[in-house]
């Protein structure tokens, strides 16, 4: 197969990715409305056919470009968005037993390779001196699984831990039917069960998320799961920078906002561990984090001009 | 009397005041405000633009916005990284640093020399299990303390006791340890390796070679603060630069191909320079940065030469959408030794295409090679006005007069007329290399290693206790297992069981002879 074929195919199998995540989307947003099994696992077989062609599609522009499909930003949202996918699948799916949460990763996916699309195509090309360095491989792979790895536990996870906290907040704070007044002593077995388990934990739940306590453990370990492979990319891209430019570090605004992130990550982590900021707290920083990290990818590379301004070429 | 007890009262309330900023230092919350303020500045250093980095934005902005610019300037949000509030965040963030680490670090000697600690009642814990086996107590204890110690438990030493107090998971605060401390190895690094060195561009015509030293810096050079001046003495002989493009314009590759020489001019080793492929001698470093043309120029006066040499010529950032292989290249070359003083702009096509397809369609061709290459030129005759500074490539026609212009290409002679001829006999390209030394590399790597080295185990590591105990019951012994966990508590449950089924098993497994 020649290039021009090779890069086809690529765009081809993109779309086919693109649209089967939006059906396991709908499919997946579907099951945590009505709960019908039968659908997640249609949505779920769908998002691994996605996810396979969209492997297809990443490997099929690396042959057509003959280099790492990963030069530009439009190869790099589409490598970002394979991996929230495959992360979600084989961590939270598969590894954490979760069913609930596919829409909300393949959101997130379905919207970045949305706008790479849209905004952000280019077709396959050699790539630019500066960007050609073996460092390519290592910095930005890392890069790549580690803003992945936080768009899951820090964006996606974060948010439904923090909707379901809330809902349970609100169920808590009602008063159950059963102490209105009432001298009942048969009460139901389930209240003294439960006594001395921390709030939120077995909380009753009607809808089909994790209790907020799961929600918040797993956005934890995600993000703990992330935070030495962004560090990993952030000294990986200080080697590259010092072989390149001349400097490990020069604040240049990808530099500066990779750092912001890595603080904020940092503050979320130790935020974890002092009183009084476990929870709500720490789930906002890890927030800020993500739009951080959004402000890293979009806004850097687009809108504030620097050596690490990657748009186009 | 009475003073020194008041002093002592004032000396007293001293040490309180004291002893509560320790506190407030060593607390978790304070590091975490900290951080985030840190992250806070980070974010306002990459709005406002930053001195060296965006010098021409903060230009325009002192013209545009006079008043809110000398606004930033005095609260130092010109340089953030290197004002003295982020200075002040950041050391306060590691003085907070040290507070925390230092009783920690004090701790884990401690706990490193100790011996797990037993414990007394081990039905009360959260993790008990009990197991009736067929040994004795003895036996059961030694086959415990081996399995244990193959789980990578650190056990206690017998006592004749039959129990045994193991703990795991001491990485857990050792990584955090060597993590945090590794910040202090990296400060050091950077402070010392800036201070010690410098970093400046070169900027060197094809056959040209430069010496290593302060003088022959192009703009600015920044040294460190306990740099003593010992510039190296290195020098870079270039015997040709060559850009390539693919046919879209983009560039494909920039190298400079040159001679590296001792101080005393011997030659080192040849080496060819790219983007991302430093050359380095004597701990100086050179990096491909940036290459542009440079017409040999020679101006002659009645036929004596009175100006000759390559010309460096710079150009101007693209507009939006164009390519910079559309642009020609500006230089200028001065004359202050005529009366009037002449001043002549030049600028050079290295293919003459391009200038043609900018006249007949006002789209000017990518120059991606040398074709018969033009300059055009405009003199001026008058004041150069060399006492007001100005740059190399920049002429003040305040006080001159446009005299006459007009196009001279390669081996081509012109006469401007009162017997000043202009040559273009020969075409030559220079390249820009960022010359860098800083030995303070490889402390900064040694430190950012440890870093992640130590941040595997204190984030992944979980500690762990485990007490066993062995009572006699008839004939045979009942195991009795504690266990404590930090960290993961939910997978201690199962670890947990499976711990005691292994013990347990292990106790009455036969082994050999013995």
């Amino acid at each position: 197969m020649n290039t021009l074929q090779l890069s086809r195919l690529s765009t081809d199998a993109f779309n086919a990715a693109l649209f089967a995540y939006i059906a396991a989307m709908l499919g997946y947003f579907h099951f945590l409305a009505f709960g019908r099994k039968a659908v997640w696992r249609v949505a779920s077989l769908v998002a691994y056919a996605g996810l396979a062609a969209h492997i297809g599609s990443v490997v099929a522009r690396g042959f057509a470009a003959g280099r790492v499909p990963w030069g530009n930003m439009y190869e790099y949202s589409s490598l970002l968005s394979l991996l929230v996918v495959g992360g979600y699948l084989l961590i939270v799916e598969a590894g954490f037993k979760v069913k609930s949460l596919g829409g909300f990763a393949l959101a997130f996916s379905v919207l970045t390779m949305a706008i790479a699309v849209t905004f952000l195509y280019v077709g396959p090309a050699p790539l630019v001196p500066a960007l050609n360095s073996y460092w390519i491989k290592i910095h930005v792979v890392a890069a790549i699984a580690g803003s992945s790895l936080f768009a899951l536990g820090g964006g996606v996870l974060t948010i439904l831990y923090l909707v379901q906290d809330r809902r349970e907040r609100s169920e808590a704070a009602a008063p159950p039917p059963i102490m209105g007044g009432s001298t009942d002593v048969d009460a139901p077995p389930h209240f003294e069960a439960g006594a001395d388990e921390p709030v939120g934990a077995t909380t009753s739940r009607r809808g089909l998320l994790p209790p907020a306590a799961v929600l918040d453990r797993m956005a934890y370990r995600t993000i703990a799961f992330a935070f030495p492979i962004w560090t990993f990319a952030v000294i990986a891209g200080a080697i590259w920078a010092e072989n390149a430019w001349g400097r490990y570090w020069g604040w240049d605004p990808k530099e500066t906002w990779s750092f912001i992130t890595w603080v904020i990550y940092a503050g979320y982590l130790h935020a974890r561990a002092t009183s009084g900021w476990k929870g709500r707290r720490a789930a906002v920083i890890a927030l800020v984090g993500f739009v951080s990290l959004l402000v890293t990818y979009y806004a850097v590379n687009l809108w504030i001009v620097g050596l690490h301004s990657y748009k186009g070429f | 009397m009475s003073s020194s007890s008041s002093s002592s009262a004032s000396s007293k309330t001293l040490r309180g005041s004291v002893a509560l900023v320790w506190r407030t230092l060593r607390s978790m919350r304070t590091a975490l405000v900290l951080l985030l303020l840190i992250a806070l500045a980070a974010v306002a250093g990459s709005l406002v633009p930053q001195a060296g980095v965006s010098d021409a934005r903060i230009a325009a902005m002192f013209r545009d916005h006079p008043f809110r610019a000398e606004l930033y300037k005095r609260i130092g949000l010109f340089d953030v990284y290197g004002s003295w509030w982020f200075t002040f965040l950041y050391t306060l963030l590691l003085v907070s640093l040290a507070a925390c680490l230092l009783p920690r670090t004090r701790a884990m000697i401690r706990n490193l020399r100790a011996r797990p600690a037993p414990a007394r009642e081990l039905d009360g814990m959260r993790h008990y299990a009990e197991r009736t086996i067929s040994v004795e107590p003895d036996r059961a204890i030694r086959r415990s303390r081996r399995v244990l110690r193959r789980r990578l438990f650190r056990v206690s030493k017998s006592n004749g006791d039959p129990s045994i107090a193991a703990d795991k998971g001491l990485a857990r605060e050792i990584g955090s340890l060597m993590f945090h401390w590794s910040f202090f190895l990296l400060l050091i690094g950077i402070v010392y390796g800036k201070g010690t060195g410098f970093t400046g561009q070169a900027v060197i015509v094809e056959g040209g070679t430069w010496t290593e030293a302060h003088a022959n810096y192009d703009g600015v050079i920044r040294e460190g603060s306990f740099f003593n001046e010992d510039h190296s003495g290195v020098q870079i002989h270039v015997d040709s630069f060559t850009a390539t493009y693919r046919p879209t314009g983009q560039p494909s590759d920039f190298v400079t191909h040159a001679e590296l020489l001792d101080p005393q001019g011997n030659i080192v080793k040849t080496v060819d320079i790219r983007v991302n492929h430093p050359a380095e001698i004597d701990g100086v470093k050179f990096f491909q940065f940036g290459y542009g043309w440079a017409p040999v120029i020679e101006v002659r006066q009645d036929g004596k030469l009175i100006a000759s040499g390559p010309v460096v010529c710079q150009q101007k950032p693209p507009p939006a959408g164009a390519s910079p292989l559309q642009l020609p290249w500006d230089c200028v070359v001065k004359l202050p030794s005529l009366e009037p003083q002449v001043g002549i702009r030049f600028s050079l096509w290295p293919d003459s295409r391009g200038l043609l397809g900018l006249l007949q369609t006002g789209q000017a061709m990518p120059m991606f090679d040398v074709y018969q290459p033009v300059m055009t030129y405009t003199a001026y005759r008058g004041d150069l006005l060399a006492d007001l500074p100005q740059g190399l490539n920049q002429l003040n026609t305040a006080a001159m007069k446009k005299w006459t212009s007009g196009t001279v290409g390669a081996g081509q002679t012109v006469d401007l007329g009162g017997g000043l001829t202009v040559s273009f006999p020969d075409l030559k390209q220079y390249t820009v290399l960022e010359v860098a030394r800083d030995r303070g590399l490889w402390i900064v790597l040694l430190a950012a290693i440890l870093v992640l080295v130590g941040l595997l185990p204190a984030l992944y590591s979980s500690r762990r206790k485990i007490w066993v105990r062995a009572e006699p019951n008839g004939a045979g012994t009942v195991l009795k297992v504690g266990g404590f966990a930090l960290q993961r508590t939910s997978q201690f449950e199962e670890e947990f069981a499976k711990l005691v089924d292994e013990l347990a098993r292990a106790s009455e497994e036969k082994v050999g002879a013995s």
